[in-house]
């Protein structure tokens, strides 16, 4: 019973980092990118490469997987996004960040192999630690710290609060005289150095696998919507409700139900709580 | 005397025709359509086939051809996708009018080709595993190169219930279609042996953790595990989390369990040993450590092309993409000519034919040509060089 | 918007591209080069069936459904057990698929199409997932990983030649049902709901109800498409029905203009092709649409269709004719005399 709710917490914790990237894009951008997922594949993909291919020491290729990621994101927000949010047109992110995505894929699908390939054990631990191995607790600590960090973020620093500005009222952050652009470059920087972290702390778990990202992608938005939009609370609730409730389906009905299982969950929040657990009911001016 | 002009114009008018006739179908070279899914999914094995089939082809085109006619391979890659396979078979079939069609490596691609080529009434050297791939009337002209899913589900079970005298079997399977096919069919021949698994359970290949499945098969008393699923991420895990428990349970399944992917992904090399798959005769070393000697032959001449130092693939594959162009020689040598009915004749009715991966033999009734007595258990930690030691008996 | 304003002469080029293109689908069967480009004709055919309708849902309407795939696959199975294994007759199983999979949009798009943009990609995306594992589960109805075996239609359909024109017939039916949607008053609804919703729901357009019978629509063409997709395979597996599938219908239309009808068509002919041409492309495939994708959105959102409309505005640039206005002031004088 206990491994089944340790795993599901640390898939879940994975789910969960992707939703934190996600309320983190979305703050200065008002953009959900289907990107995200794939941000978490490169930080396992390049962790691998960094420590096992190239033979780098861990920290290394930690901080190289970051700037992989950070990289990633900052490409986003130039290619798939700056562009895009200066027409008024609400949709077209959502094709621009689908295509930015399926080239990534691919592109890492060429790159790396279609099979996925070991990661590297990154603290001395024997093997036959059962629930308290590292790669569940990675990950559940990663995204505990991510949490925490991005709270102090937003409470303490000075660019926090300018993302909670913007994530307000953007205009009326311009107004006063943030540079929007740069923040919203800023805040995609800092979602795909996140993102890399939390794919690299869940490498042990996924192993490097080029097709993790649409996966997490669809995963991780569950684990949003469930938790609510904007909340960096919810989304670590939600990850482990998702991470948990897969868990147990698949101990007890098997893995032929899976999809329909998370998708169920899924709309049903949708369906009770559209805004999700602790998300704020958004009311739009007209 | 007076018969002697007529009859030598005649003889003259009819040595020119056929010089002409002849002339012009010496020619024309022998078209090969080779349907591989050289990217994507099922890429490594597709990848060291084509470099079987293209040793193959330059070795006959450089002794002169078949019958004096070159062979002209037209390489297509499916990419994994039914539908892009469907239409280069239709391609190949009737804009580039090949006389053989080779592949496709992957099954679920197989199933939709077989059908067409057959329509076209082009011979088709099927590589796909799954059993319902032949079928004397509905494609008389298919003929299957590689073993039947059903034969190596089949070893392993002899292996595990007669010489390794297991009776209580865990039967793993993923949620892919070939996964769900095998394992399904892998339970129906364990029933029929008489044997109802212990525990069986179809697992998502993207799975990150599998000792949940494991403890529940040890706590059912199961004493030997068989995974039937060609995702090397699933193999790895579940070998890993056989290891991390400490349960030495065997292992006997699908040849994947041997594939170097997942020799990769395994967390200790130690987690290798107790692990047995269904292998063939023709890439097991014998005691003294030797191949076949054609095998070792091919092996000698493909390590060059293959990068110079050791084997780092399943040779099979190779052997086996090889001997697809050479039964095609034998085929179109003995039949005299590329007349798809001819070819038929002459397949269906070979007995014994020695390639490298196996020696086959079809028959009017039967489309499988890979014999059971090639079929050989490997233990998986053995690999070497692209090949394997045998299994105990 | 330009319909009704059009100058003559633009309409007449329309008009004579439109008859030419008809006649070279009709008469495609006598000139094509070999079995195999008809096959692929036959497959254009097919998608367009789908695409004709998901162009209402994502070009017009804005929604934005990546998840398509999943109802091509329940047509075509729902085709291939109704007309294969129960026997049903082939025209009566390809009603069935189609009515099937509007059942199945409607089903799909009650919930859905009140959630906002993304959150509806990604429902769609989820079915599709789980129309996946549907199949997988029920393998003693679908064949598992195995898959179906697919019947032919009957005779005259089940020529290549026969078996085109009956694709045919149907896209061309799909493509003037649309064309009918989109020309009218409805169409520009639709348009509104994508550009503005709250604008269109405040004007008195049935913004919800409105998507759904498009959705539903659109599902309904998916299930036609995907009988008339499994005949033409005549075998299907899982492993045809993946979510890149969703991608390429999804590309075709954005590539070729949201808004259009033509656009998405040429589209769909341009791209089912391409990879069959040039053999390199096969092999990159799917980064090759998500970089036409990319670059389309960035550089013409409009698609393709613009690009030609841009050219054809420098070729030959529509005269603005300015008709002078001369109001008859003493008229207006007198009757704002009497106003007092």
């Amino acid at each position: 019973m206990w491994s089944v709710i340790v795993s599901g917490l640390a898939t879940g914790a994975l789910f969960a980092a992707t939703a934190l990237v996600y309320n983190v894009m979305f703050s200065t951008s008002k953009v959900l990118s289907i990107t995200t997922g794939h941000i978490a594949m490169l930080g396992g993909v390049f962790g691998a490469y960094f420590i096992s291919g190239l033979g780098m020491p861990w920290i290394v290729g930690l901080l190289g997987a970051v700037v992989v990621g950070a990289a990633f994101g900052w490409l986003t927000d130039v290619l798939a996004i700056r562009r895009v949010l200066a027409r008024s047109d609400e949709h077209l992110w959502l094709l621009s960040t689908l295509a930015l995505a399926t080239m990534v894929q691919q592109s890492v699908a060429l790159w790396w192999g279609t099979e996925p390939k070991p990661f590297p054990r990154l603290i001395p631990q024997d093997f036959s630690a059962g629930i308290a191995d590292q790669k569940f607790w990675l990950p559940i600590g990663m995204a505990i710290v991510m949490a925490l960090g991005l709270e102090l973020f937003y409470r303490r620093t000075m660019y926090g609060k300018l993302f909670v500005a913007m994530s307000e009222d953007a205009f009326a952050a311009r107004a006063r005289g943030v540079p929007t652009d740069r923040i919203r470059s800023l805040s995609y920087v800092i979602a795909g150095a996140m993102g890399a972290l939390a794919g690299f702390a869940a490498g042990q778990l996924t192993f490097a696998y080029f097709a993790l990202g649409l996966t997490l992608t669809l995963n991780g938005f569950i684990a949003l919507a469930v938790g609510g939009l904007g909340s960096n609370v919810g989304a670590l609730i939600g990850g482990a409700a998702l991470g948990l409730l897969n868990a147990f389906s698949s101990y007890y009905v098997g893995g032929e139900f899976q999809q329909t299982i998370s998708v169920g969950l899924l709309m049903l929040i949708l369906l009770l709580k559209p805004e999700g657990l602790l998300g704020s009911k958004s009311i739009r001016a007209v | 005397m007076k018969l002697q002009a007529p009859a030598r114009v005649a003889g003259v008018l009819v040595g020119a025709t056929l010089t002409l006739f002849g002339g012009s179908a010496l020619a024309q070279p022998i078209k090969i359509g080779w349907l591989s899914s050289l990217t994507g999914p099922l890429s490594s094995p597709a990848l060291a086939e084509n470099e079987g089939v293209k040793l193959a082809v330059e070795e006959i085109n450089a002794a002169g051809g078949i019958l004096g006619r070159q062979i002209e391979l037209l390489t297509r890659d499916t990419a994994g996708d039914p539908t892009k396979a469907v239409n280069f078979a239709q391609q190949l079939a009737f804009s580039d009018k090949v006389d053989f069609v080779i592949g496709p490596v992957n099954s679920g691609e197989g199933l939709a080709t077989t059908p067409v080529v057959a329509r076209a009434g082009i011979p088709n050297l099927v590589i796909g595993s799954i059993d319902q791939l032949t079928d004397p009337k509905k494609y008389p002209r298919a003929f299957r190169v590689i073993n039947t899913n059903t034969q190596w589900i089949s070893s392993a079970n002899d292996y595990a219930l007669k010489t390794l005298k297991r009776t209580k079997v865990a039967v793993i399977g993923d949620t892919t279609g070939y996964g769900t096919s095998s394992a399904k069919t892998a339970q129906e021949l364990l029933e029929k042996a008489g044997v109802k698994p212990v525990y069986s359970v179809l697992i998502d290949p993207n799975k990150t953790d599998l000792s949940d499945e494991l403890t529940k098969a040890k706590e059912a008393g199961a004493d030997v595990i068989m995974p039937w699923s060609a995702a090397t991420g699933l193999l790895a895990r579940l070998l890993n989390a056989r290891g991390d428990m400490g349960w030495d349970v065997l292992v006997v399944g699908h040849p994947a369990l041997m594939a170097s992917q997942t020799r990769a992904l395994l967390n200790k090399p130690v987690y290798w040993e107790k692990t047995f798959a269904a292998g063939y005769v023709s890439t097991t070393y014998d005691e003294s450590g030797k191949l076949p000697p054609r095998t070792q032959e091919l092996v000698d001449k493909m390590r060059p092309r293959l990068g110079g130092k050791e084997l780092d693939i399943l040779f099979w594959w190779v052997a086996m993409g090889y001997d697809c162009v050479k039964i095609i020689e034998h085929a179109v040598t003995k039949a005299g000519s590329t007349d798809p009915a001819a070819v038929q004749k002459v397949l269906e009715n070979t007995s014994r034919y020695d390639g490298i991966y196996a020696t086959y033999s079809w028959s009017p009734e039967q489309r499988n040509g890979f014999p059971d007595s090639n079929m050989a258990m490997n233990v998986a930690n053995t690999f070497k060089d692209g090949s394997f030691k045998l299994a105990p008996r | 918007m330009k319909a009704d304003i059009e100058p003559r002469h633009g309409r007449t080029t329309k008009l004579a591209a439109l008859v030419v293109a008809a006649l070279l689908a009709v008469t495609f069967p006598l000139w094509a080069g070999d079995l195999y480009q008809l096959h692929l004709a036959a497959l254009i055919a097919a998608f367009w069936i789908l695409i004709g309708g998901l162009n209402l849902v994502i070009g017009y309407t804005g929604q934005l459904s990546i998840g398509h795939v999943g109802l091509l696959a329940v047509g075509a199975y729902t085709f291939a057990i109704l007309a294969g294994t129960l026997g049903l007759h082939p025209a009566l199983a390809v009603g069935a698929a189609g009515a099937l999979c509007g059942l199945v949009g409607l089903l799909l798009g009650l919930p859905s199409l009140r959630l906002p943009g993304f959150y509806f990609a990604m429902a769609t995306m989820a079915v599709a997932l789980i129309v996946g594992e549907f199949i997988m589960a029920n393998d003693e109805l679908t064949g598992g990983g195995i898959g179906l075996a697919v019947p032919a239609l009957p005779a005259p359909f089940d020529s290549p030649a026969g078996f085109y024109y009956l694709a045919l017939a149907l896209a061309a039916l799909v493509t003037w049902f649309s064309w009918n949607v989109a020309r009218q008053m409805w169409g520009r609804g639709l348009i509104a709901i994508r550009d503005n919703p709250v604008t269109a729901q405040s004007v008195g357009v049935p913004v919800f109800r409105a998507k759904l019978k498009v959705f539903v629509f659109s599902g309904i063409t998916a299930g036609v498409a995907g009988a008339v997709f499994a005949s033409l395979q005549s075998y299907i597996t899982p492993d045809t029905f993946v979510f890149e599938l969703s991608l390429f219908f999804f590309v075709c239309i954005i590539i070729g203009g949201r808004g259009s009808i033509v656009g998405p068509l040429i589209g769909t002919v341009i791209l089912t092709a391409l990879p069959e041409l040039v053999a390199p492309l096969a092999k990159l495939g799917n980064f090759f649409y998500g970089l036409l994708l990319l670059a389309v959105v960035l550089l013409v959102p409009e698609g393709i269709g613009r690009v030609f409309e841009v050219i054809a505005e420098r070729l030959r640039p529509r005269r603005v004719e300015s008709v002078p206005v001369s109001p008859d002031l003493r008229r207006l004088a007198r009757a704002l005399g009497t106003q007092r």
